[in-house]
């Protein structure tokens, strides 16, 4: 590697860097903020986000292969940083009253969702087996150690330990996969890896190591037979991080899904049977088992998963539209489920959990405009137009039935009407129920702001989405 | 530039729900929403005033791109099919405030503004041109439908709200995927006009008609999935309720008229036997319904199913009469059982029952009422000279000139008509005073009689002097004929 080549990636990978090192500084200062100014820490935080951004943003005139073939800085990278950087401002702008509410306003809550940020950051520019482990580690390994931050509680405690062993479980399977991979074809490189095979793609030893690699994968994402964890883990976590983990980690495992899967060599195996079959039984499990959950939350853990199994039935159409309906879904997912998850957070407050639906019983009369915003961003979850998320919903139909998937848009589509029902249960009790208490929600300028900001992302993508869409179609890969 | 007629129209309501957000005063709530559906009504005659009759184009078409990665347009534009809707939903819409006027008495902000949404998004799906900003506007109205009826409604909203929501969901997202389906064999492209000038092969055809079938049976609704209705009208406040009988369900037969038959002439001739006789098993089965009722507003909803048979009878006669008296019926089963509607809920207010067993003698205490009620109750047993018997009669034979077996079932269905609705009239307003009705029960008032008054015009003028009406339709629906008629022998 020649000093000009160093030059060049150590340039591609900047906004990597910065974030790096601002949570690296970040946890030092962090020591010395005498107490009652944490606050200090968000908007040191969100600035080095800002800063990541806005060289993101510069870097992204031009594709960038970086450190001989293990990343890439193109516009599909650039994309999911951006839904990224998203998910990470608002889980900061979300977490500055529910921490002090919770006691976890610590430094190194900042620090590591900035870690993690810098992990998914990393995994969306990966273009080699060992450079997304490395991502994946280094994100995992942040919301292992974030899932159990209310360290007073159980639940919380319960769910972090339940991840780092499923966690570690599932990594362990991908590295078989990669180190049979790397065996048959003797590289780690996404596309090296196809070259390399000239023979039967559907060799079962190459068809074994996808598999295990598509197990350590879609674990991420909380799809079929891997979800065991989704639910406890996001009802254990401080509310704060289960709206990150819904949003942020999620798409940077659809990032990695679709670089690996729409590989030629993967693409070759016949892997989207496999695919198809996740995608349907994980909407089927999601929608179904949320019809019956009492918790706020598990209802949200149990529709992200039926969303992701919506997600993967992008990869399956695969194509130009199928990538960029991935990606567009996952961008409109961020706006409604942060929003959604912002009203849930700002619910917390006093001895008041907000965390079972019938709490909210009435809302709507105390709270008409918060309420509102509710229904929004729940008929968006349930893809009602005019929302986002309607669209979002439309255009990975569109991509299925384009590749002449019919049966499984109709599936998708009735499965999408079981899940219909639960967020307008949801509906139903804050809107045709008397309320039963009084309700104080935590509603800072920095939850408002929060909230106005998804909101109009939801509605604004809903009504006007070309732009966002031209946004997605020009960002997939190899386009 | 020219004004955009259609658009103002369609917007008028949702500047009016915006604007209702800032009031304060429920009085000023009221009378603002008043305000804004008496305008949106003053566009919509504006509009026929300006309507061409002579030609079967779409007249004051708008268009702009909306995505254009994916070919979908802001389109709109009327034919002399949709005008009439167009009018009879502005017209509806401020009926509906009056309606509502003291009926609603908690959360009236919200309430108006959901009426006005609604309204908007009605007008639109009668409006657009594209198909994909059909299914936004069809498949929105869920929204407000579902907390008009489960937030004002009464005692059992909520399991009626979600029945209705579930329903229509789950028939319109097979739709979707029917117009994602078409959409890719059409060309790539949602525009109305350009997928009905294609030719589908019979197979494809097939496919997609029964897609729109489940999604416009829902609406209508048809028998077997006509179990929401019941539930929906019965729980729904008299405004809703009057959305419903006279708009909502006629979107489905729409459906039909727009979608199924120019866009898939061979499925619709092929199954139009099946159709038929799903319509004259809904004209019995509904008529049956109706008669085994003791609520009045059950008895005027499944009287409701039985009068949707006959729409739909008309429309797969598949011949001029047939055509032209269903669309004619949508339009009078809009007035008279909106009419209907009306009528049920201003009596429930008084007295806060729908038993017709509670009722007897009305005439003696609110003759006005039974006067104008005896009106609209011969008008949908289409008496000669209401508006019912024109499109009853055409309907009838279209019916008999397309299948004798049907027409004969739709005429046992008319005299059952006469039978439950005469039965109910008798009930309630003859005999003697029933010993609830004396609860100082008070006649119309001058704004009941404002909502009401412009219907009976309807019943009278359709009745006396439908020629108006048959006109704007007509060349629109000979054209829609030879559309279905010609590229079917054409193959």
């Amino acid at each position: 590697m020649t000093a000009t080549e160093l030059f060049q990636s150590v340039l591609a990978s900047l906004p990597e860097i910065v974030v790096v090192t601002g949570a690296c500084v970040l946890l030092i200062v962090g020591q010395l903020v005498p107490k009652g100014r944490e606050h200090f820490l968000v908007w040191a935080s969100v600035a080095v986000v800002l800063i990541a951004a806005l060289l993101t943003l510069m870097l992204a005139g031009e594709v960038r292969p970086a450190y001989t073939g293990m990343f890439i800085a193109d516009r599909f990278a650039v994309f999911f940083k951006f839904v990224f950087y998203l998910a990470t401002v608002l889980t900061f702008l979300l977490s500055r009253k529910y921490a002090d509410i919770e006691g976890i306003g610590s430094s190194e809550y900042y620090v590591l969702l900035l870690f993690a940020l810098s992990g998914m950051m990393i995994l969306a520019s990966a273009t080699d087996l060992l450079s997304i482990y490395v991502g994946l580690e280094l994100m995992v390994l942040c919301t292992y150690v974030l899932t159990g931050f209310l360290r007073g509680e159980r639940r919380s405690n319960e769910a972090a330990l339940k991840y780092v062993i499923l966690g570690a479980a599932s990594t362990g399977i991908f590295l078989y996969g990669v180190s049979l991979v790397y065996g048959l074809t003797g590289t780690t490189q996404l596309d090296a890896m196809a070259a390399a095979v000239s023979g039967d793609p559907l060799d079962p030893g190459l068809l074994l190591a996808v598999v295990f690699i598509v197990a350590g994968l879609v674990f991420k994402v909380g799809a079929v037979p891997f979800h065991m964890w989704v639910p406890d883990v996001y009802e254990g976590a401080p509310t704060t991080i289960t709206a990150f983990m819904s949003v942020g980690p999620k798409a940077a495992g659809f990032a990695v899904i679709l670089r690996v899967f729409l590989n030629p060599l993967v693409a070759a195996s016949d892997v989207w049977v496999i695919v198809a079959v996740i995608a349907v039984v994980t909407m089927a499990l999601g929608s179904f088992v949320a019809l019956v959950q009492d918790n706020f939350k598990r209802v949200l853990a149990y529709s992200s998963i039926a969303h992701a199994g919506f997600a993967i039935l992008g990869v399956v159409a695969g194509g130009q539209d199928g990538i960029a309906s991935v990606m567009f879904y996952l961008l409109i997912y961020a706006f409604m489920n942060l929003g959604i998850f912002g009203t849930v957070i700002m619910m917390r407050n006093g001895d008041f959990s907000g965390e079972v639906i019938e709490d909210y019983a009435g809302f709507a009369k105390s709270y008409p405009g918060l309420a509102f915003l509710m229904l929004l961003f729940l008929f968006s979850l349930a893809g009602i137009p005019p929302t986002a998320g309607f669209f979002a919903k439309f255009y990975v139909l569109v991509a299925l039935v384009e590749q002449g998937f019919v049966m499984l848009a109709v599936i998708a589509v009735l499965l999408s009407a079981v899940a219909a029902y639960f967020y307008i249960r949801i509906v139903m009790v804050i809107y045709m129920r008397e309320p039963e208490r009084t309700f104080e929600p935590a509603l800072t300028p920095l939850v408002r702001a929060t909230l106005a900001f998804t909101a109009a992302g939801t509605i604004g993508i809903g009504l006007f989405p070309a732009w966002f869409l031209g946004l997605a179609q020009r960002s997939v890969f190899g386009g | 530039m020219t004004v955009p007629l259609l658009s103002l129209i369609v917007f008028v309501p949702v500047a009016g729900a915006a604007l209702l957000m800032f009031l304060r005063n429920d009085d000023a709530v009221r009378w603002t929403a008043l305000g804004f559906t008496v305008l949106d009504f003053a566009l919509s005659i504006a509009m026929l005033a300006g309507f061409d009759t002579t030609t079967h184009e779409m007249q004051f078409t708008e268009r702009r791109p909306w995505v254009p990665a994916l070919g979908i347009t802001y389109a709109l534009g009327v034919d002399g099919i949709s005008a009439l809707f167009v009018f009879l939903t502005a017209l509806l819409g401020w009926i509906c405030v009056l309606a509502s006027w003291v009926a609603i008495d908690r959360k009236v902000k919200e309430f108006m503004i959901s009426l006005l949404a609604m309204q908007a998004l009605m007008l639109g799906v009668f409006c657009a041109l594209d198909l994909f900003l059909f299914y936004v506007f069809w498949e929105a109205m869920l929204i407000p439908m579902y907390l008009i009826i489960g937030v004002w409604g009464g005692d059992g909203r909520v399991y009626a709200a979600f029945k209705f929501f579930l329903y229509t969901l789950a028939g319109s997202l097979l739709f979707l995927v029917g117009v994602i389906v078409l959409y890719f064999q059409g060309g790539e492209t949602f525009d109305i006009l350009a997928l009905t000038a294609k030719d589908l092969p019979f197979q494809v055809q097939s496919w997609l008609f029964f897609a729109f079938l489940i999604a416009f049976a829902v609406k209508v609704p048809m028998v077997p999935v006509h179990t929401w209705l019941p539930d929906a009208h019965v729980q729904a406040p008299t405004a809703g309720s009057i959305i419903l009988a006279g708009v909502l369900l006629k979107m489905g037969a729409y459906g039909f008229l727009r979608f199924s038959l120019p866009m898939l002439p061979e499925a619709s001739v092929y199954y139009s036997t099946l159709m038929l006789a799903l319509s004259a098993l809904a004209i019995v089965y509904g008529g049956f319904l109706a008669l085994a009722q003791d609520d009045l507003k059950k008895l005027v909803a499944y009287s409701s199913i039985s009068h949707m048979g006959f729409v739909t009878m008309g429309i797969f006669a598949l011949n001029l009469r047939g055509l032209e008296g269903g669309i004619l019926q949508m339009f009078n089963h809009g007035v008279t059982t909106g009419a209907l509607f009306l009528f049920v809920g201003l009596i429930y207010e008084r007295t806060h029952t729908r038993s017709i067993a509670d009722y007897g003698g009305l005439m003696k205490v609110a003759p006005v009422y039974t006067a104008f009620l005896a009106l609209f109750t011969l008008s949908s047993m289409a008496l000669p000279g209401t508006n019912s018997f024109v499109g009853e009669l055409l309907v009838l034979s279209g019916g008999f000139a397309a299948n004798l077996a049907v027409g004969t079932a739709a005429v046992l269905g008319a005299l059952l008509g006469a039978a439950y609705l005469l039965g109910m009239y008798r009930k309630v307003a003859l005999g003697p005073v029933s010993v609830r009705a004396q609860f100082k029960i008070r006649d119309v008032n001058g704004r009941e009689i404002t909502a009401i008054l412009p219907l009976a015009v309807f019943v009278l003028w359709v009745g006396l002097y439908p020629k108006p009406f048959l006109d704007v339709m007509d060349a629109s629906v000979k054209h829609l004929l030879t559309q279905v008629h010609d590229r079917e022998s054409g193959q």
